[in-house]
C-alpha cells in the first residue's frame, strides 16, 4: 500500500494536517513526482483534529467569501470524491450582532456575500429565532444568515486525504520531526529530520501553529503568531439548532454536531507560542459557559463532556500565506490560515499546487504572497471576521 | 415515553431511585440496564423535571418528580427503534456510507441526526440560571475521604492542621478536625502557578448543579480507583454489572440474580463471593484463582472455572446463560446457565486529577493502566502534589491506610523532598493481553462487541481500523469514536488499549497515552458559568 521510504523527493511537505494532506493529494494528482508529507505527531494530533468544523462563505473580503464558495462545493463534493464521509451539513451559519458599529459591519459582509452571488441575508432580531429558537435575544440588535455555510466532521477529512494520497504513492512519515531546513547555493536542497535526511529540492511549510518554528529552521523571519484558542463539547443532546451560532462581541460560536454535541469556543486567545502545549483554562470554562448561558440559557444544566485548546496561526492581515518565499527559491508557504485552514484546504490546496508547479494563481500576492510583508506599502485590506 | 410521577415522600425510600430499570442505547438501541452504579456509565440516564441525561444512580428522587425514560419510543422496553440492532448485525458504517447518491445525502443528515444524541433540549419547570458558586481557600486540600483519604486527614489534624476534604459520595458522618463537603467532585486541577501561596486552583462539582474554586497549597489526591469493564458478545447486555454495580445498584434498579457467574479470581472477587455467594452458580478467571477464593468457592459449593474465556452473555433483554472455552483454545466452548455477570477482574486506578496537573504518568504492567509516578511518600513530579491510596498503587485497605499517612507526612515534612523517579520500562505483561490475545483468536460471540457501550462502538470497527493501517489510540479515538462518550472512556479505552497492542505487536504503553481531558466528570454549564470571578489568592 505504501511506497518504500526513499532519501530523495521532488517535494517534502512539512506538516501531515489537512493542508499539507491536502497540497500532497493535488501535487499527486498532477504528476509533480515524488511527494512525502513528514507529520511529526500522529494524524490529525494538531489543529486539524482539534477545530469546531464550521464551514462559511460570509466575510470581510471579497476574495475570501469566493475561495470559501469553492471550498463548499468541494465539501459537498468531498465524500464521493474521497470515500469517507465528512458530513458536511448545510444549516447555515448565523452571525449576532450587539452594537450599532457590530451591524454595520454585518451589513457590510452580506453585502460582500450577496455581490459574489450567494444568498446572505440581514435580518432583525425577531428573524433569528426562526433559524435558532433556542436562543435568548436579549441584547441582539441584528444578524446575518447564509444558509448554505455549515459544519463537518474535521477526522474523516483527514482520513479521505490521507489514504488518497498513499493511494497516489504519496508517503507519509508520521511521527518525523523536521529539524533544519538545508539550503546550497541559496535555494532548498532538503531537510534534516528526526528520520534522517530527506532530499528534496521544494519544500513546503504546511506546519500550521508551528510553521514560525519552521521558518525560523530555515533562517527566515515570519510575523506568523502561534495563538492558542480554547473549545469544548457537551454531552449528546437530540438535535435542537441546526446552524453554527457566532456572536460578535465575544467571539462566542457553537453548533450541534451530527453526534448532538454542541461544541464551540470563545475568543480568549493566548499568544503563548506553541510551549505552553495545549492546556484547558479555569478561565476559559468560566467565560465560555457564561457566555453560552447567557445566549441559550436552557443549556445551564447541559454537561460539559470534554475541553481542549489547539493553536490559530494567525497573520498580522488574517489572510493565510501561499506562495514562494522570495529569499529563498523552494521554500513555499502553505500556512498562516489564521483559524480557517480547514474549511479552506481544498480550495486553497489547488493554489498551493499551483505555486508549487510554476503555474500563476488567481490569488492577489499583494493579499497572498510571503513576500507581502516585506512591502512597507503593502495593502492595507485585512480579513478580520475571525470567529468560528 | 413513559413518565412516571414519583409518588409520596421518599425519605428511607431508597427504592425510588430505582427509576428506570431499563434504557436504550444510543445508535442500535440495544437494551440496557444500570451497570457501574458509581456514576460514569450511560445505562441509567433519564430525563428529570425536563432535564436530560440525568444519572438516576446518583441521584435523589423527591416528589413530585417526574421522570421520562430517553432516546426509546414508545418505551425502553418496546423500543421500535430496535430494529437497527437487528437490521444491522456488523454495524451501520457512518465513516464510510451515506454518502451516495448525492440528491440522497441531505435526507440521509436528517435521518442520522435525529437518530443521534441522547436526551432532547432542556425544558426545565424553573428558569435556569446560573447556580452561583463560590470561592475557598486552604493550606491542605484532601481529595477522597476514603480509606487513604481519611488516614491522610487524621496526620494532618494531629499535627494541627485542618484540611479540607472534597469527597465525591455523601458523607454521613463528619471528620474530626477537617471541614468535609460531601457529593462534591474534583473536576478540575489545572498545573499549579509558578508562585504565590496556594499554587493549586481546583474546581470541583456539587451535587446541586454548582461548583466551587478551591485554591490551596498542598493537594492530597487519594480518589480511589474504580472496577473495570471486559469485553465479549453481550457484554452491555442487561444483567452485566461491574463488582461496585453489583454492590451499590439497589436491587430494585439492577436486574435481580440469583444465579450469578463472578468474572475474577482475585481479592474483588472474593468480595464479592462473600456478599453474593448464595446467589452465585460460577467463578470464571482469566487467570489462576487465589487460593482464598477457591476455599471460599469450595464452602458454598460453587464451581470453579480458572484459565477461562467469556466468550458471550446470552440473551437479549437480560442474562440467561453464558457461553465459555477453557483458555488453550483445544477443548469446545459451553454454555452456563446465568443470570448475572459480576465483572470483579481488576480495579483501575482515576488517572485524571494527575495528568490534568502535570504530574509525568507512567504504564502500570501489574494493573493494565496509567497512574503517576510516585516516590515512596506519594510525591508525585509535581511539588505540592501528593498521591495516595489506589492512586499510588495501594491495592488493599491495610495499604491504603499506610499510603494516606505516608502522603500526609511527606506533605508537611519542610524542604522540597525528594523527587519520584519512574520505574524503568518493565517486559512485564497484563494478565489481560494474553487473555484477550486468546480472546481475538477464538473469536467471541455470537452478536455484537460493545466495546464502547455510550457510542455503541463495535470491536469490529476497532479491528478495521488498525488493518487500515491506523495505529495509536489517539488516532483510533478520533477515527471510531470509541473513548469519546459519557463514560469518557472509562469502560472502553483500557481495554481499547490493550487490543490495539495485540494488534499492533507492540506494547501498550508504546500505543500511547490516553488523554483524560477535563472536566473529570460531565459538569453542567451553569455550574462554571456560577463560579466566582477571578480573584488573587490572599496571601
Amino acid at each position: 500500500m505504501n511506497a518504500p521510504e526513499r532519501r530523495t523527493y521532488q517535494v517534502a511537505i512539512i506538516g501531515g494536517g489537512i493542508v499539507g494532506l491536502f497540497t500532497a493529494y493535488r501535487l499527486l494528482r498532477a504528476g509533480a513526482g515524488p511527494v512525502v508529507v513528514l507529520e511529526r505527531g500522529f494524524l490529525s494530533s494538531g489543529a486539524s483534529g482539534r477545530n469546531g468544523g464550521g464551514v462559511r462563505q460570509q466575510w470581510d473580503s471579497r476574495v475570501t467569501v469566493r475561495l470559501m464558495r469553492e471550498a463548499v462545493q468541494d465539501w459537498k463534493q468531498f465524500g464521493r470524491e474521497f470515500g469517507t464521509n465528512v458530513w458536511f451539513r448545510q444549516g447555515g451559519y448565523l452571525f449576532l450582532a450587539a452594537s450599532p458599529a457590530e451591524v454595520t459591519r454585518l451589513g457590510q459582509v452580506t453585502e460582500a456575500v450577496r455581490s459574489e452571488g450567494l444568498d446572505g441575508r440581514l435580518l432583525e432580531p425577531s428573524g433569528v429565532l426562526r433559524y435558532a429558537p433556542s436562543l435568548s435575544l436579549d441584547g441582539i440588535l441584528g444578524a446575518t444568515f447564509l444558509k448554505t455555510d455549515g459544519t463537518l466532521y474535521p477526522f474523516p477529512g483527514v482520513w479521505g486525504v490521507y489514504e488518497a494520497v498513499r493511494a497516489l504513492g504519496g508517503e507519509v512519515r508520521l511521527g518525523v520531526e523536521v529539524t533544519g531546513v538545508r539550503a546550497e547555493g541559496g535555494r532548498v536542497v532538503g531537510l534534516a529530520t528526526t528520520g534522517g535526511p530527506v532530499e528534496a529540492p521544494i519544500v513546503v511549510n504546511a506546519a500550521g501553529g508551528w510553521s514560525g518554528d519552521v521558518s525560523r529552521l530555515a533562517g527566515l523571519s515570519v510575523p506568523n503568531v502561534a495563538s492558542r484558542h480554547e473549545i469544548l463539547a457537551t454531552e449528546p443532546l437530540k438535535p435542537f439548532l441546526d446552524p453554527m451560532v457566532i456572536r460578535l462581541s465575544d467571539g462566542l460560536y457553537f453548533s450541534q454536531t451530527m453526534r448532538g454535541e454542541v461544541v464551540g469556543g470563545l475568543s480568549v486567545p493566548h499568544p503563548t507560542g506553541t510551549r505552553a502545549g495545549v492546556p484547558t483554562s479555569t478561565t476559559f470554562l468560566r467565560t465560555m459557559s457564561r457566555s453560552m448561558v447567557r445566549l441559550v440559557p436552557s443549556l445551564a444544566p447541559v454537561g460539559v463532556l470534554r475541553a481542549w485548546s489547539g493553536y490559530y496561526d494567525d497573520t498580522p492581515d488574517g489572510f493565510p500565506v501561499i506562495g514562494e518565499d522570495p529569499r529563498l527559491p523552494g521554500f513555499f508557504h502553505a500556512n498562516g490560515f489564521s483559524g480557517h485552514g480547514f474549511m479552506l484546504s481544498p480550495a486553497s490546496s489547488k493554489r498551493v499546487a499551483q505555486a508549487v508547479l510554476g503555474e500563476r494563481t488567481d490569488l492577489d500576492p499583494a493579499l497572498f504572497s510571503p513576500g507581502r510583508f516585506l512591502d512597507p506599502h503593502r495593502s492595507t485590506e485585512a480579513e478580520g471576521l475571525q470567529p468560528g | 415515553m413513559e413518565p412516571v410521577l414519583v409518588p409520596g415522600p421518599t425519605a428511607g425510600r431508597p427504592d425510588l431511585r430505582r427509576l428506570p430499570p431499563r434504557t436504550r442505547s444510543t445508535r442500535y438501541h440495544r437494551p440496557r440496564a444500570p451497570f457501574c452504579g458509581v456514576g460514569y456509565c450511560t445505562n441509567c440516564l433519564v430525563r428529570v423535571n425536563g432535564v436530560p441525561n440525568v444519572r438516576s444512580c446518583r441521584y435523589d428522587a423527591a416528589p413530585g418528580d417526574v421522570m421520562t425514560v430517553e432516546n426509546a419510543w414508545p418505551s425502553a422496553r418496546f423500543d421500535i427503534l430496535g430494529v437497527f440492532d437487528v437490521l444491522f448485525p456488523h454495524g451501520i458504517d457512518t465513516l464510510r456510507g451515506f454518502r451516495r447518491p448525492a440528491f440522497a445525502v441531505p435526507w440521509y443528515q436528517r435521518v442520522v441526526r435525529r437518530l443521534a444524541g441522547t436526551g432532547a433540549f432542556p425544558t426545565p419547570s424553573l428558569p435556569p440560571r446560573p447556580a452561583p458558586g463560590r470561592s475557598m481557600e486552604t493550606d491542605v486540600l484532601v481529595l477522597g475521604a476514603g480509606t487513604a483519604g481519611r488516614a491522610a486527614v487524621e496526620t494532618f489534624v494531629a499535627e494541627g492542621v485542618r484540611p479540607l476534604v472534597l469527597e465525591r459520595e455523601p458523607v454521613p458522618t463528619p471528620i474530626a478536625g477537617a471541614e468535609c463537603l460531601g457529593r462534591t467532585t474534583a473536576v478540575f486541577l489545572p498545573p499549579p502557578r509558578e508562585s504565590g501561596p496556594r499554587p493549586f486552583e481546583l474546581i470541583a462539582s456539587v451535587s446541586d448543579g454548582s461548583a466551587i474554586d478551591v485554591r490551596a497549597r498542598t493537594v492530597v489526591v487519594a480518589v480511589g480507583g474504580y472496577d473495570a469493564s471486559l469485553w465479549f458478545a453481550g457484554s452491555d447486555r442487561p444483567g452485566v454489572v461491574t463488582a461496585e454495580g453489583a454492590e451499590r445498584l439497589h436491587p430494585a434498579v439492577r436486574p435481580d440474580f440469583s444465579h450469578a457467574v463472578v468474572f475474577g479470581g482475585g481479592p474483588r472477587a472474593f468480595q464479592i463471593l462473600e456478599r453474593f455467594g448464595a446467589q452465585t452458580d460460577a467463578v470464571v478467571a482469566p487467570g489462576s484463582i487465589d487460593p482464598d477464593v477457591a476455599r471460599k468457592a469450595s464452602e458454598l459449593d460453587i464451581p470453579l472455572f480458572p484459565r477461562t474465556l467469556l466468550l458471550a452473555a446470552v440473551g437479549r433483554r437480560a442474562v440467561r446463560g453464558v457461553r465459555l472455552a477453557r483458555r488453550g483454545g483445544d477443548q469446545p466452548p459451553f454454555r452456563l446457565e446465568a443470570d448475572a455477570v459480576i465483572l470483579a477482574h481488576r480495579r483501575l486506578p482515576h488517572p485524571q486529577l494527575f495528568f490534568q496537573a502535570g504530574a509525568q504518568m507512567e504504564w502500570r504492567p501489574g494493573v493494565g493502566a496509567y497512574g503517576p509516578v510516585v516516590g515512596g511518600a506519594g510525591a508525585t513530579t509535581v511539588p505540592g502534589l501528593f498521591a495516595a491510596g489506589e492512586s499510588a498503587g495501594a491495592a488493599s485497605p491495610d495499604r491504603a491506610r499506610e499510603s494516606g499517612i505516608a502522603a500526609a507526612t511527606s506533605a508537611l515534612a519542610p524542604g522540597p523532598g525528594s523527587r519520584p523517579t519512574p520505574s524503568p520500562p518493565s517486559d512485564e505483561h497484563n494478565e489481560l493481553e494474553g487473555y484477550y490475545q486468546e480472546l481475538l483468536t477464538a473469536g467471541p460471540g455470537p452478536g455484537k462487541v460493545v466495546i464502547c457501550p455510550c457510542e455503541d462502538v463495535l470491536l469490529g470497527e476497532l479491528l478495521e481500523a488498525t488493518e487500515r493501517g491506523y495505529r495509536g489510540i489517539e488516532v483510533i479515538k478520533r477515527y471510531t469514536g470509541v473513548g469519546t462518550g459519557l463514560c469518557q472512556g472509562r469502560y472502553c479505552l483500557p481495554d481499547a488499549l490493550l487490543v490495539l497492542a495485540l494488534r499492533e505487536h507492540r506494547t501498550p504503553r508504546e500505543v500511547g497515552y490516553i488523554t483524560q481531558r477535563p472536566p473529570v466528570v460531565p459538569t453542567p454549564l451553569g455550574a462554571f458559568a456560577g463560579l466566582p470571578d477571578e480573584v488573587e489568592a490572599t496571601p
